[in-house]
């Protein structure tokens, strides 16, 4: 080879690693932190929360975010967030516990294994995910039973339907979102057994096009009521719906609001009340490890109809859908979820 | 004949970007930075279309930050010699970083759904998608029939013998850059305004990489890069209509459909394609 050919190929090689380099942290762009404290000194009390994505997604992380938020206004804590994802999450967790973080909280089933692990190092630290399986003396988990929203959204929806065709439009395909979408599929099939439901992804949570396009592709093949788990990409799903004339379901945050105007009900989460109460036994000391799960009973999970668009739904559905809500709340119908 | 026009609309961002870079590689440099050029094109559009109500006010602003972005990249990677990928990667995460912050400052922490103007549609389409076809071949005389052209592509060959013809690589580079930058930026804006008429952090997700293989894969050729993006672009409706009917084959592997058609197609008919020689490496004068 030539020594131009060789000149040549060490560029090339060079140019392709800078390309993964920016590809990798593309991947974990925005893993800034940022710390924010009311009047709290180092011996004060202090909260720390990692999420898997940005806290501005409007949906799952944002949600925790406020919760965060939450236990600062009402406990006075000293907060600090961060993203961490796969194998930042220990590192995050270490250093929190480091600087003497007496709760750190992982927003995910994956932060629920390196917590239960790193609390033997850290005895004075509580670790706590959302969701996740194993516990110890200092961690656990407490999972918010968004299925039973998406339960009730389901039977809504297999009821408004005219096409008798649904779509769940999810972003990434993990186990959570999975897990609401079978909720979903089995409240709409509950109520209409011949009712056909269409799951896209587009395995990113910031690809607002991608959600678009799917919720058309959804809409094509006749889907007339779209539930999504997109997060910030959401406003993607609520433009197809208004485009093409069909009703959306919010989740996560109530949703009902949104420009679009195509909102007929949110699937949602209020997560405050759990985080400032987590917060609170921690800080005087009364927590025990423990998988605690956090659902309509606690006020957390509600489907919440959209007051503009009440017309859209009969006195019938409504009626059901309380109906629905007391079974739950009395325990008699159990939603269906995964563990994960 | 919807479908067919669905995925020009969706397929333009990518499109624009990638004729740009067309023109900027056959001149000689490589825009990394055009993930972050696009990205920093949809904040700005998506911002200034909000305040002002207009749209098209939007558009210019969103090309005006890209030009601005690549004019940034020419001064350290064509009049100062800059290691053209090192830039890149500065631009792309500097534009990741801004426009993250700003969106943030903007809409606090925990993030807002809303929408912005969008353009008008004309026979189903809006303009800008209207002229990417258009674009594209224009791109393609400029580069193959025009005394400038020539220059340009010279310049991304042997910049040697354009300096000796009495041209200035340098400028020749400028333009280069800038034609990449601004197209870059309103394949962004198109993105933001029109596409998903909102703005989401990070909401490019990786296109500006995708437009880059894209030049690669239309050999360097304008209406080559073009067809490339309408290619991937019908996978990707193709993708969703497959995972739709839900044929058993799993989701995962459908989503990575266009990029695995896209790898083996440049395996098997990439060939022929030659970047040009003096891509990527800084030109300097000498004596």
């Amino acid at each position: 080879m030539s020594r131009e050919g060789i000149r040549k190929l060490g560029r090339m090689r060079r140019i392709l690693l800078a390309l993964v380099a920016v590809g990798l942290m593309g991947c974990s762009s925005g893993g800034g932190k940022s710390i924010d404290s009311k009047g709290g000194s180092n011996e004060g009390f202090k909260v720390a929360l990692l999420t898997p994505g940005p806290v501005n997604d409007s949906g799952w992380s944002a949600m925790a975010y406020e919760g965060l938020v939450a236990i600062r206004d009402e406990l006075g804590a000293e907060i600090s967030n961060q993203e961490a994802r796969g194998t930042q999450i220990r590192d995050a967790m270490r250093s929190y516990a480091q600087r003497g973080f007496r709760l750190v909280i992982g927003h995910g089933f994956e932060y629920n294994e390196p917590g239960v692990e790193l609390a033997m190092d850290f005895p004075d630290t509580v670790f706590v995910s959302s969701s996740g399986g194993k516990t110890s003396a200092n961690a656990g988990a407490f999972r918010f039973y968004l299925e039973q929203g998406f339960y009730l959204a389901g039977a809504m929806a297999a009821d408004l339907s005219k096409s008798g065709v649904l779509a769940m439009i999810g972003g990434p395909k993990v186990p959570s979102i999975e897990s609401t979408f079978k909720a979903f599929e089995a409240g709409a099939k509950a109520t209409r057994p011949s009712v056909r439901v269409i799951t896209l992804f587009t395995g990113q949570d910031s690809d607002v096009a991608a959600a678009k396009r799917a919720t058309l592709e959804a809409i094509s093949q006749g889907a007339d009521v779209v539930i999504h788990q997109a997060n910030a990409a959401a406003q993607g799903v609520f433009e197809a719906c208004r485009e093409k004339g069909v009703l959306a379901i919010g989740s996560n945050a109530n949703q009902n609001d949104n420009e679009s105007g195509v909102v007929v009900g949110s699937a949602v989460i209020v997560a405050k009340p759990a985080f400032v109460e987590l917060a609170r036994e921690v800080k005087e000391g009364r927590y025990q490890g423990s998988i605690r799960l956090i659902g309509m009973e606690k006020g957390a999970i509600d489907f919440v109809l959209n007051p503009k668009l009440e017309s859209r739904v009969p006195e019938a559905v409504k009626q059901k859908l309380a109906g629905l809500k007391e079974k739950i709340l009395s325990g008699e119908l159990i939603v269906p979820k995964d563990e994960f | 004949m919807d479908a067919w026009l669905a995925i020009l609309m969706f397929a333009t961002p990518i499109s624009l970007a990638a004729i740009g870079e067309t023109v900027g590689q056959r001149s000689g440099v490589l825009n990394i930075g055009l993930e972050g050029t696009m990205l920093a094109g949809a904040v700005c559009a998506a911002m200034v279309a909000l305040w002002s109500g207009n749209a098209w006010l939007g558009l210019s602003a969103g090309i005006a930050a890209g030009a601005a972005l690549s004019a940034l990249t020419a001064f350290l990677c064509v009049s100062r010699p800059a290691d053209q990928v090192v830039v890149g990667t500065g631009v792309n995460l500097l534009a990741m970083g801004l426009t993250g912050a700003w969106f943030r400052s903007l809409f606090g922490q925990s993030g807002k759904l809303f929408t912005v103007p969008t353009l008008p549609k004309i026979g189903g389409l809006d303009p800008i998608a209207w002229t990417v076809p258009f674009l594209a071949l224009g791109a393609f005389v400029l580069l193959r029939r025009t005394h400038f052209g020539l220059a340009l592509r010279a310049s991304g060959e042997s910049p040697k013998a354009v300096e000796a013809s009495g041209r200035s690589v340098f400028q020749l580079r400028w333009v280069g850059l800038l034609v990449s930058g601004a197209l870059g930026a309103a394949g962004g804006a198109h993105l933001a305004l029109v596409v998903s008429s909102t703005f989401a952090e990070n909401m490019t997700s990786g296109r500006g990489f995708v437009a880059l293989a894209m030049v690669t894969f239309g050999r360097w050729n304008p209406l080559g890069a073009f067809a490339a993006c309408l290619l991937i672009g019908y996978l990707e409706s193709l993708q969703f209509s497959l995972q739709a009917a839900g044929g058993g084959l799993p989701q995962e592997l459908l989503l990575a459909l266009p990029y695995a058609t896209s790898l083996l197609a440049l395996a098997l008919f990439g060939r022929g394609g030659r970047a040009p020689a003096a891509l990527a490496i800084p030109y300097r004068r000498s004596g």
